[in-house]
């Protein structure tokens, strides 16, 4: 861990670095440049609104917020695991030529992505004032709860990124995995709402799914502190840290254990 | 020669260098696998050697026989499998062309990504920026993205900025010629000049028995991953001609 740290701050400037030319590099040669930033959130939400909000009607309220909080967090996810499997192969020329902590690839990576959920989240919280959803002061808890997605994610995709250069049908798999998480997820239903009184064995299914899956309760908890004026629920909230600072430990030990070998294998 | 003249820059214990273990695999294939020996290939076989600060090394062997293997060893980016490399604190750098690169952006801003991916500070770069740009010499197009380079500009590029940004070993596998032949010239120069500091130590995998024979003060006969020979280029590289006929 004393590595992690001494590496991180040697390299760290490099992967901000890194991020901010990769975005530039991803608008370069667009016609519309850095505005697909924001207008490709919006396009998504309004897909989802429709089909969610028209074609499925639903009776919830500030439906459009609801949605879009929960594709903010979302998406963020989803790219952080996607990018994560085959960060070392997409980064061939790298990592056969000089030597780099293999985390500081996905410090960088997550960077961009962090950045694009800023612009989400900016975006949500415009149209929430738009749909005049009341602002509450519990709003600063998002803060802790998206630190704790972001050492989540970072933590499962350090280790998706160790086990990615072996394996090469992980990258199917997740994507598996994922589909599943982002219906299960209630991005666009309430899960408390549509599963009410549905039972798996002892359990009550929308505590299930809603504890069980970290997306999940971490979209949930956004909206509650967001849409609800509510407070998080803070022991599974330290519970789902304590298992993310374990899955980044794991990632971090694994990485360090085999990253001089990758060369060997790409 | 003084005494204190006489510091080990690298030293090199009984490198084993074996491919194998992480071997890429399906899930299914992995299944099979299970029990079954895996295939190794022996790259290195139990290599030592010393080489002093401030001196040439030049590495030599036909094809196969492990000498990139071992630079890629020596810079940190395969771990050995047996035995130890031991830099002494040095700081390395493999001489390689254009890594890290974005084609998408300009030259200028690759040099910051380059360079700071060599583990050099920004504020590092900032200084040897104008350097850089001066030897490269590709005027206004290092304004201008990296991908509407041609390659002759790409390489002219890559090869100034780990020309220029100076670590205290350099590692060179076969990149000494670039570019047209005005700066084949320049950078072959370039080279001579940052090798023969006093203070450099420099590796050299060459093809070209001139270069090693030119450049330098000691050569390492590599074959199939085991030292034949080392010694001064004078009486190593007639045997190793002999050999190779």
């Amino acid at each position: 861990m004393r590595k992690f740290f001494h590496n991180i701050r040697k390299y760290y400037k490099y992967a901000i670095y890194s991020a901010k030319a990769e975005l530039k590099s991803e608008v370069a040669d667009s016609y519309l440049n850095w505005l697909w930033w924001v207008i490709e959130p919006v396009c998504f939400m309004l897909i989802y609104t429709f089909i969610f909000g028209t074609v499925f009607p639903n009776n919830e309220k500030y439906f459009a917020s609801f949605v879009f909080i929960g594709l903010a967090a979302w998406e963020f996810f989803n790219r952080m695991i996607t990018g994560s499997v085959k960060l070392i192969i997409t980064n061939r020329d790298l990592v056969t030529k000089v030597y780099i902590p293999k985390y500081i690839l996905l410090l960088s990576k997550s960077f961009t992505y962090l950045f694009k959920l800023f612009i989400s989240l900016a975006i949500a919280l415009g149209l929430m004032i738009f749909q005049g959803v009341p602002l509450t002061w519990h709003l600063i808890f998002a803060i802790p709860i998206l630190i704790i997605l972001y050492i989540f994610s970072f933590g499962m995709g350090l280790l998706l990124m160790h086990f990615g250069v072996t394996l090469n049908d992980l990258a199917n798999l997740t994507n598996i995995g994922l589909r599943m998480v982002f219906y299960l997820s209630g991005i666009f239903y309430n899960i408390t709402g549509r599963l009410k009184g549905k039972k798996l064995g002892p359990l009550r299914l929308s505590t299930l799914l809603l504890k069980v899956n970290p997306v999940a309760f971490c979209m949930n908890e956004l909206r509650q502190v967001s849409i609800y004026a509510s407070l998080p629920n803070f022991k599974w909230l330290g519970i789902w840290l304590v298992i993310a600072l374990i899955l980044c430990v794991l990632g971090i030990h694994v990485i360090n254990k085999n990253e001089n070998s990758y060369a060997k294998v790409i | 020669m003084a005494e204190s003249k006489k510091k080990i820059a690298i030293t090199v214990q009984d490198l084993h260098i074996t491919y194998r273990g992480l071997k890429k695999t399906s899930i299914r294939a992995s299944w099979k696998k299970l029990g079954s020996k895996v295939e190794l290939f022996h790259a290195l076989k139990g290599v030592s050697f010393e080489v002093e600060e401030g001196k040439i090394l030049g590495i030599i062997g036909k094809n196969g026989s492990g000498k990139s293997t071992m630079l890629r060893a020596i810079a940190g980016i395969f771990s050995p499998d047996k035995g130890k490399i031991d830099l002494h604190g040095n700081t390395i750098s493999l001489l390689s062309i254009g890594v890290g690169f974005n084609k998408k952006l300009t030259g200028k801003e690759n040099i910051y990504l380059s360079g700071m991916l060599l583990g050099f500070s920004e504020e590092e770069v900032a200084k040897k920026e104008k350097e850089i740009i001066k030897f490269a010499d590709i005027g206004d197009f290092i304004y201008k993205p990296v991908k509407t380079y041609s390659s002759g500009m790409y390489s002219k590029l890559a090869f100034a900025i780990t020309a220029i940004l100076e670590t205290d070993i350099i590692l060179i596998d076969e990149v000494l010629s670039v570019g047209d032949a005005k700066f084949k010239e320049k950078s072959y120069n370039k080279m001579k000049e940052l090798i023969s500091d006093e203070h450099r130590t420099v590796i050299i995998v060459s093809h070209s028995l001139d270069t090693i024979k030119e450049l330098c003060d000691e050569v390492l006969w590599l074959n199939d991953g085991e030292v034949i020979e080392m010694g001064s280029p004078d009486e190593v590289l007639p045997k190793y001609e002999e050999f190779m006929k």
